[in-house]
């Protein structure tokens, strides 16, 4: 037949098709669908549901272009612009098929999203639906067609699966391609000849592509500099370094072995994994948004992460103490801090926001950051509709939002631990003069208004007696802190209703500046109430109870017997809301938990052909079926539902839990994760690379009692992770990307800032090793320091570092992590913000690393100590100088080369040094702020007392070392910059 | 799942994660990445210089005269009712009093509250007629150049989250900046220059820099805080007593250092562009201080941007700076002003505020067209959300106003805009948007639009999906387009 003859022979079967599936469609019987009718219900409808219609059918209210089609013959009536969407005498020129190819200019380009573009497969499906006439069967045919085929299609299609309930029919239908499931799989651990570590390299070794080759081992220097940074974030001592050279050379296995045993008892193992940790629940001192008040006592929660690792706390307890701690055992203080967990995200309420939309806010943080932190979910994509890729209904994420219903936070009482730091302590002094020199203030323009008063009955002749009875009845009532006795009185005046006009102004007297300077005094004592829980025995916490009525939260919530001012409200009720709008309440909702893990594994073994030769499921300890027995199992009345999921999440049952821990342990020492977003194991996330080796170290994880420790040995012994950085020479060209991503080479990594700066402390000696304890706060950028900035009607502190330099020389995990404040040293080598959890820091190489690295005070300061550390220890060669700061920095000898060339630098920066004349450097007690005044938008500038910095010692300074010294201390700092330094091999 | 975005194609992920981390320089180049990792550092040289002055830049959606944005933030929330937006009909309601109350109400909100009328007279300026507060005296001058819209709304009455909706398109912060975004997709003209620079007032705005962050977008992209005092960007210059003799030595020695090293990690190619980075510092070292350095700029320009005088000084400087930024090729500048949270007190304080904001602004506009500059820069006058017509009564009365999502008045002026209009209504007492009402979402997607980009294609593929400054995509608002 000639192409056209087929044309018109496929138009007339589509008209043909056209008039008789509507009127004939309860006679033909189902099974006999045409192919176009086929088609459609399977391909086109799907397409039509996932991408069109929430623009063009769903809402009548709102449809884009005046397109709906939804409405019956829709594909004649054509949208806005009056063009049927089909056209019959030219169907493949249809505009339908014009928009969805994105080729013609006349159409719009459907859907819009490039990122939403149809497949290529889905386009030949809508050419092939197009040509076949446009064939579209009403409601109830295509309802008998789905059933008649649904066995069919499902085995070819994709899976339907079983969730809780889509807010749709239509979403209930949707199919999932099995691989895109691979995470609700339960976890099958591969059998392998091998065992342990061997087991990595044979799993690993099944990906290698033909001809790749695999680089040899490590040098034994190289690698325990790689092991070291790894497991502690410090680098490996020179000493550490020869020695382990020696052992290696004697018995490499077991030198590896001992070594790794070594730095997994070090304290600064915890320290390690809780900087990790922290980057993905989001940890930060400060509450983030308008007032960025600090949480005094988050640092408890810091160190409990800490202590946890460095215990090898079993994982699926740490989960329970995180969800659950003060249901478990609400008088143990380990309990009550592991629960900071649920406060991590920023958080407030001011008297600017909506009381419930600040819960909900809340409900809603929580909710996704138990998803994403344990269950590799953004579970926030479901919350206005049914997830979009994933088998995630609406109603589940307000089941699991349901578990926090009782859930309230309060700075709860929590004895201090044994095991923790409650050093330092005594700088609240500091504070405390901060806070009487606030409270002056306060009392100075109180006085100065009351003065004034008089003299203002005076000049307006209005009679006094009321104002004075008013002050004196203030006195009696007892003055209010913020707006002293004038205040009061003006208040009582007010509420009397005496008229404006007849009883003195607001801010009486006072000049531009002191209205600047009362907002700060005032606001400044409510900042402290949050600065001085620091030092107090309390946890950010939770507790459960009923919801409380709050307007505005200016200082510690406290629970809630505690609280006297809380009226209380009615109990929470959870449902779900309409468009994510706490407004707009759906359907009531129990507490559950992710209903498509409840009906998946039925699904999975009655779909999978039986893979199980070769491959044996985890040992069952008797519990096998309790996994989906608690998925339903939250008590009444709701006492314990947060354990409830804890225990859920982490039984070790749940295909997700293990799964996302284990790729998360693998990528702290590969620097790349199995699977590529360790936050979304759903559709739209990448695959792993290697998903046998993903669920073998999840079983393995689950094998040894969820112990990480175990899984770091196992892991660090293998082949994989003691291969060297440069590749083995090559039978074909691979590309570095490639050989990486095979394992065939150690990826080399940066160093983050945080190591970076840890380092420098190391190689000068400076580092205070103490593990834990109250925020620190070290020199940061000074102008960084002295930015004012903006928070709620008033100015955020000036950053004063501490006073004593072991104070302020700890670990960059102990720095005062406030949201407002970013360190931008740290922030400019890819510290994360944590306003989001953390999946995997970036790593990116721009110029401003260069100023933060190589121009700042920070830098030289450290360099200029690391040479004097030199030159103290290694006498008063030249020669051994150089030789001692490569083995400090590099942890290796300089070639001859290289100690020619430093030699030659030294020369000529000790003649510039010679000339050079430095004085002693003081810190600044006080610091002239400007800022510009809300009321009277002028400037006015203010003072700001720096008391601790009358106690500053200051770090080895230039005006404190000769010419030689400062000489060697610009070599350090090309020591420091250098590329040997800040690359991991 | 068959219609998903298939995150796991190689097409998916190309223009995200590999260019993340082998971008060198501030921006782009990138092309260049592959071949510098094998020469040796002099050659390299000379290709930097021919990445500077013919740089390959990505291709904008759509072909636009607009290339570069000067954003002016009037942080805090203008007042449009006693700026652009007048509201004779608030007089009628003067110091009337109502009680506000309900669960969705804000403390802020609720209470005993009193209508304001406004202080300011209005005025119709230029030949559109726009109106204005009489105490815009010169920018009525180039009235004619402005388009307002008076349609937009957003979703959060308070500052920071506020600001982080108009800067980054979500509410609770982290997000890419619009200035981010607009570099993101049209690359930086300058290669040795951040491609989004921004000048905070003497105090950062509530929210802090996250206001002008890079989100997750390549971290060249964060935008670059020029200060108005000491170092112009943290650690620009090294301290004091270090001299550029020593810090040429210091640079050489880490330069041999590092060649050696990379000699013996040919396949490692970050190590040349980490390498390349310090030399670029150090002639940003000189480079930037002469870019910000007025003292060559004549002494009736400066006057014009009104520099000689206390009260324009200030944002006066910052509007000169703008200009000369946009000429060196900046893509995106923003400046801070305020704070314009005039709760009480508004005559005095818009009455300032105004004051400082007014000539410099005029002076740009009309510098910018005079370079004949206008026609390719945006610039764009806004605050994070507009004043309600009545105020709480707090301490007793005072002529002020609280923050209002549902009104507000921006305008833009060149860059393609449609100038000598006004879009959109608020109703009679400027409540609410009743006209032309658009999300902010959409005015995001216009910005893009007026710079060449669709924002359904500028997306960024990151945690497992592709995202965008609008969120979820919004439309263009076409009146606001010439």
């Amino acid at each position: 037949m000639s192409r056209s003859l087929l044309r018109v022979a496929l138009l007339l079967l589509s008209f043909i098709g056209l008039t008789f599936v509507t009127a004939l469609d309860q006679t033909i019987a189902a099974e006999q669908a045409t192919e176009a009718e086929q088609l459609f219900v399977r391909r086109i409808l799907p397409i039509l549901n996932d991408k069109c219609f929430a623009c063009h059918g769903n809402d009548v209210q709102d449809i884009q272009g005046g397109l709906n089609l939804r409405a019956q013959d829709a594909l004649t009536i054509g949208g806005d612009t009056g063009e049927p969407l089909i056209k019959r005498e030219d169907l493949l020129n249809s505009p339908l098929l014009s928009a969805v190819k994105r080729e013609d200019a006349n159409w719009s380009p459907m859907p819009p999203k490039d990122a939403d573009r149809l497949t290529s497969e889905q386009l030949k499906h809508f050419s092939q639906w197009i040509e076949a006439g446009a064939v579209w069967p009403n409601a109830s045919r295509i309802a008998e067609i789905q059933k008649s085929f649904a066995d069919k299609w499902s085995i070819e299609d994709g899976w339907l699966l079983t969730t809780s309930g889509g807010l749709s029919a239509e979403w209930n239908d949707r199919r999932y391609k099995p691989e895109a499931l691979w995470a609700y799989q339960p976890v099958r651990k591969p059998v392998t000849k091998a065992e342990g570590s061997g087991a990595i390299d044979e799993l690993i070794a099944l990906h290698v592509p033909d001809g790749m080759s695999v680089a040899g081992e490590s040098e034994p220097a190289t690698w325990l500099r790689r092991a070291t940074y790894d497991l502690t974030g410090l680098p490996a001592t020179n000493d550490e370094i020869r020695s382990f050279e020696t052992a290696f050379h004697s018995n490499k296995d077991i030198a590896v072995r001992e070594a790794i045993d070594r730095l997994l008892s070090s304290p600064h193992y915890g320290e390690q994994m809780a900087q990790h940790w922290l980057d993905v629940v989001r940890y930060a001192d400060s509450s983030g948004f308008a007032n960025d008040f600090e949480r005094g006592n988050a640092w408890r929660y810091r160190d409990y992460v800490v202590r946890s690792f460095n215990n090898d706390k079993a994982y699926d307890r740490f989960i329970r103490e995180q969800i659950a701690g003060d249901e478990i055992d609400p008088s143990d203080s380990e309990n009550i801090i592991a629960t900071g967990f649920l406060r991590m995200g920023p958080w407030e309420l001011t008297g600017m926001e909506v009381a419930k939309i600040a819960r909900q806010r809340f409900l809603d943080d929580v909710t996704n950051s138990v998803g994403e932190v344990f269950l590799a979910h953004s579970l926030q994509c479901a919350r206005c509709h049914d997830h979009k890729f994933d088998p995630i209904p609406t109603r589940d994420y307000y089941s699991i939002q349901a578990v926090f219903s009782t859930t309230q936070l309060a700075d709860r009482p929590a004895p201090f631990l044994p095991q923790e730091n409650i050093d330092g302590f005594d700088e609240v002094k500091y504070l405390k003069r901060v806070q009487a020199s606030h409270q002056e203030t306060l009392q100075r323009l109180d006085d100065k208004s009351l003065a004034a008063a008089e003299k203002w009955h005076e000049e307006n002749n209005i009679d006094p007696t009321k104002w004075k009875a008013a002050l004196e009845q203030a006195r009696e009532n007892g003055i209010p802190k913020r707006r002293g006795l004038y205040g009061a009185a003006r208040a009582i005046m007010l509420k009397d209703g005496v008229p404006e006009d007849q009883y003195p102004p607001r801010m009486l007297a006072w000049t531009p500046q002191e209205i600047g300077l009362e907002r700060i005094a005032a606001k400044g004592l409510e900042r402290l109430t949050w600065q001085l829980e620091r030092y107090e025995p309390t946890a950010l916490a939770v507790y459960n109870g009923p919801p409380l009525q709050l307007t505005a939260v200016t200082s510690p919530l406290r629970m809630r017997q505690e609280k006297t001012n809380a009226k209380s409200a009615p109990a929470e009720k959870t449902c779900i809301l309409v468009g994510g709008d706490p407004f707009s309440e759906g359907d009531a909702v129990k507490p559950g938990v992710l209903s498509v893990l409840t009906s998946f594994p039925a699904l999975a073994k009655s779909s999978t052909p039986q893979e199980s030769n070769g491959q044996s499921n985890i040992k069952s300890n008797g519990e096998e079926s309790s996994f989906t027995q608690l998925a339903s199992r939250f008590p009444e009345p709701p006492t314990k539902n947060r354990l409830a999921l804890a225990n859920w999440i982490a039984h070790k049952d749940n295909p997700l839990t293990a799964r996302v821990i284990a790729n998360r342990i693998w990528m702290w020492h590969f620097d790349q994760p199995l699977a590529g977003n360790p936050n979304n194991f759903g559709s739209t996330g990448k695959r792993p690379t290697h998903p046998e080796l993903l669920d073998w170290l999840a079983a393995t994880l689950i094998e040894n009692d969820w112990s990480f420790k175990a899984l770091h040995r196992i892991i660090m012994n293998s082949q994989a992770y003691r291969r060297s950085s440069r590749a083995a020479a090559q039978s074909q060209e691979f590309s570095q990307e490639l050989l990486e991503s095979h394992y065939a080479v150690f990826k080399p990594r940066r160093l983050t800032g945080e190591e970076i700066r840890d380092s420098m402390l190391v190689f000068t000696g400076e580092l205070n090793r103490r593990i834990g304890g109250i925020p620190n706060r070290p020199e940061i950028n000074a102008e960084a320091a002295m930015q004012p900035r903006q928070v709620m009607g008033t100015f955020a502190e000036v950053w004063v570092p501490n006073p004593l330099p072991s104070q302020r020389h700890r670990r960059s995990l102990y720095a005062l992590k406030l949201r407002g404040l970013a360190d931008p040293a740290l922030e400019v080598f890819n510290a994360p913000t944590p306003d989001f959890s953390c999946e995997r820091r970036e790593v990116s190489t721009v110029t401003p690393q260069v100023f933060a690295l190589f121009n700042s005070e920070y830098s030289h300061l450290r360099a200029l100590a690391l040479a004097s550390k030199v030159l103290k220890s290694s006498g008063t060669n030249d020669r051994d100088a150089v030789i001692a700061c490569f083995q400090t920095v590099l942890g290796r000898e300089p070639s001859e080369q290289e100690v020619a060339s430093c030699l030659h630098h030294l020369e000529k920066l000790s003649a510039i040094e010679s000339h050079k004349e430095y004085a002693p450097v003081k810190p600044p007690l006080e610091i002239v702020r400007d800022a510009v005044e809300e009321n009277t938008g002028e400037r006015f500038s203010f003072l700001e007392k720096l008391y601790s910095n009358a106690d500053f010692v200051p770090d080895l300074q230039p005006s404190d070392c000769d010419a030689r010294t400062r000489a060697l201390a610009n070599m350090c700092l090309v020591l420091l910059n250098s590329n040997e330094f800040i690359y991991v091999y | 799942m068959s219609t998903n975005p298939d995150a796991n194609s190689q097409s998916a992920l190309n223009d995200s994660a590999p260019l993340s981390r082998r971008r060198w320089l501030y921006d782009s180049g990138s092309s260049l990445c592959g071949i510098m990792a094998s020469m040796a550092a002099s050659a390299l040289m000379a290709d930097e210089r021919k990445a500077a002055t013919e740089p390959e830049l990505p291709k904008p959606h759509f072909n636009v005269r607009a290339k570069s944005v000067i954003f002016l933030m009037m942080e805090g929330g203008p007042s449009h009712i006693d700026t652009f937006d007048p509201k004779p009909a608030l007089s009628r309601w003067h110091l009337k009093e109502f009680v506000r109350e309900g669960q969705q109400k804000s403390a802020m909100e609720s209470g005993k509250r009193y209508y304001v009328q406004s202080p300011f007279k209005f005025i119709k300026a230029g030949q559109s007629g726009a109106d204005m507060a009489e105490n815009w005296s010169h920018l009525a001058k180039v009235a004619d150049h402005l388009c307002f819209f008076r349609g937009c709304r957003v979703d959060s009455v308070n500052h920071p989250t506020a600001m982080y909706q108009m800067n980054c398109g979500n509410r609770f912060g982290g997000d890419p900046a619009i200035g981010a975004w607009m570099n993101y997709g049209l690359g930086s003209i300058n290669q040795n220059l951040p491609g989004f620079i921004v000048f905070p007032e003497v105090s950062f705005p509530q929210g802090g820099s996250a206001n002008w962050s890079n989100g997750y977008l390549p971290a060249h992209h964060q935008g670059t805080a020029l200060r108005p005092h000491g170092s112009p960007i943290l650690d620009l210059v090294p301290p004091a007593h270090v001299t550029t003799e020593q810090q040429r030595l210091n640079l050489d020695l880490l330069s041999s250092l590092n060649q050696q090293h990379a000699q013996e990690h040919p396949a490692h190619a970050e190590l040349a562009t980490r390498m390349a980075n310090y030399e670029l510092a150090f002639r940003m070292q000189s480079q930037v201080p002469e870019l910000l350095d007025l003292s060559r700029e004549d002494a009736r320009t400066k006057a014009m941007y009104g520099i000689d005088q206390p009260a324009t000084n200030s944002f006066g400087r910052k509007c000169l700076l703008a200009r000369r930024l946009v000429e060196q090729g900046v893509r995106f500048v923003q400046l801070y002003n305020g704070t314009w949270d005039s709760h009480d007190f508004i005559e005095r304080a818009h009455g300032n505020l105004v004051r400082g904001v007014d000539q410099p602004i005029a002076a740009l506009i009309q510098d910018l067209k005079q370079r004949g500059l206008l026609e390719s820069t945006l610039v764009v006058w806004c605050g994070e959300f507009g004043r309600t017509p009545d105020n709480g009564v707090r301490q007793g009365t005072a002529y002020g106003r609280d923050h209002n999502p549902n009104a507000m008045t921006i305008w833009l002026a060149g860059g393609g805009c449609n100038a000598g209009h006004t879009i959109g209504a608020t109703d009679e007492l400027g409540m609410e948007a009743v006209e032309g009402k658009a999300h902010v979402r959409d005015f995001h997607v216009t910005l893009l639009r007026l710079l060449g980009l669709d924002d359904n294609k500028l997306t960024y593929y990151h945690g497992g999906r592709f995202k965008q400054l609008s969120q979820f995509g919004g439309k263009v608002i076409d009146d606001l387009i010439a």
